[in-house]
């Protein structure tokens, strides 16, 4: 199949990008275009002009500063796969990755492209969410830092402003006595997760779970934080059964899930259950290491 | 798919009623519609413009029939929209209740949604349908209210 006609434009600078943006109301930028190529050629998405990121060095590459990691936007899925620093700073992360679709697709698909789309099902948005990063956002006038649980808004919808691109993703390490676990369930892999969970837990001195949290993909219009499951975990023992009682909190209270061909709403609820306790159960004993 | 749910409304049953069947009101509670008309006392034709995210917004030709119309409890409304990227056809069932603070409109529909949208977007049927549905509630309470003017809320 072939996309509709449309202009190309190639910038070499973040400046020339963001002029073409303004410049053209139907312009669409395209980072790895794993998504928004797919759309076009099968003619459900027909932008009238592409801006394509491709040429902006600036927005590739990883970097640490002191405690906190720094992910250009333009940042392939692969190359946050075979991080070091990704897999030292932000393990989360680097555990996530090979859940992304397949490896050709990771190859091209970018960070900074997938947050942008904001996919209920995918895997980048809810494991932000549970890391608490922040992504830098940069219009032709100014450079704002917005948390990723305000950064999703809805359905594929996300606060990027009309003229506006992710530059990069920052992500701080998490303190001592942090473990991290990410689960997710789908039919094949490679194909859309019907569910899938991102934890972070911190524990305080005496083993109580001081800090956490829990996002979950797939079950709602965008990444969901469970708060009442970690309502149920805050300062608790983690031992087992809190831990079932925090799952339970997940799949039973914090979502509202669509049902499709490929799963019942009923369904993701059990999923979004198992795979909490699951990642709980890691994320948990990884703290206590 | 199947779609329902209760909404409350400010105003009695009666001056929703005559909202209900207003075309610029019907409108607000369809997100997306441009233009719509009554051209018979139980028949509405219109234009809607719908996109979602990366879906370029796209035209549907729609056409609504009410029937089983017992004014002020209830109606049914025979829903037909058809465009490049698929067509939606069901019926909505409609139901009004008098209540203390208001009237609680009853919904319930079946829709069936071909094409090519249901083809390629199946697993995101769901979830745009209540988005569109949440949004449409809303825009139509909010227009309910200003034209009642200090109704009950």
């Amino acid at each position: 199949m072939k996309p509709p006609v449309f202009a190309y434009h190639r910038p070499d600078t973040v400046e020339q990008a963001l002029a073409l943006l303004v410049e053209h109301e139907d312009a669409k930028p395209l980072a790895g275009g794993q998504s928004l190529i797919p759309a076009m050629n099968f003619r459900l998405a027909a932008p009238a002009v592409l801006v394509d990121l491709g040429a902006l060095e600036g927005l590739r590459g990883i970097s640490t500063q002191g405690n906190e990691l720094r992910i250009g936007a333009m940042t392939t899925h692969s190359s946050v796969e075979r991080s070091p620093e990704v897999a030292r700073v932000a393990p989360l992360l680097a555990e996530a990755m090979p859940h992304i679709a397949h490896p050709q697709i990771r190859n091209r698909g970018t960070l900074g492209g997938s947050l942008a789309h904001a996919d209920p099902a995918a895997e980048l948005p809810a494991v932000m969410l549970a890391l608490g990063a922040r992504l830098v956002l940069q219009s032709a006038q100014a450079e704002r830092r917005v948390a990723a649980r305000d950064f999703f808004t809805g359905l594929f919808a996300t606060a990027l402003a009309p003229g506006e691109l992710v530059t990069a993703i920052e992500i701080a390490a998490l303190p001592a006595h942090s473990g991290v676990a990410f689960e997710e369930f789908a039919r094949r892999h490679g194909d859309f997760a019907l569910v899938g969970v991102a934890a972070v837990v911190t524990l305080d001195e005496g083993g109580r779970c001081r800090e956490a949290r829990i996002a979950l993909l797939s079950v709602g219009e965008g990444p969901v934080l469970a708060e009442r499951a970690v309502a149920a975990l805050h300062d608790e023992q983690p031992n087992p059964e809190a831990i079932r009682a925090a799952a339970e909190a997940a799949g039973t209270d914090d979502i509202d899930p669509p049902a499709d061909l490929h799963a019942s709403a009923a369904y993701r609820r059990q999923l979004a259950r198992v795979l909490t306790r699951r990642a709980l159960s890691r994320a948990v004993d990884r703290a206590r290491a | 798919m199947i779609v329902e749910g209760n909404y409350l409304l400010p105003g009695s049953p009666d001056a929703i009623w005559d909202l209900l069947m207003d075309p610029a009101v019907l409108a607000k509670a369809m997100p997306g519609t441009r233009t719509l008309e009554r051209v018979e006392p139980d028949r509405y034709e219109g234009v809607m413009r719908v996109g979602i995210g990366p879906i370029t917004a796209a035209e549907f030709a729609l056409g609504i029939v009410l029937s089983d119309i017992q004014r002020p409890q209830r109606y049914a409304m025979q829903i037909d929209s058809k465009g490049r990227f698929g067509f939606t056809r069901g019926l909505a069932r409609v139901e009004l209740v008098p209540e203390a603070n208001g009237t609680v409109m009853r919904y319930s529909a079946d829709l069936q949604i071909g094409g090519k949208i249901a083809a390629l977007g199946q697993r995101l049927l769901e979830s745009v349908s209540k988005l569109l549905l949440r949004q449409g509630l809303e825009a139509l309470n909010q227009e309910l209210q200003t034209r009642l003017g200090g109704a009950p809320s």
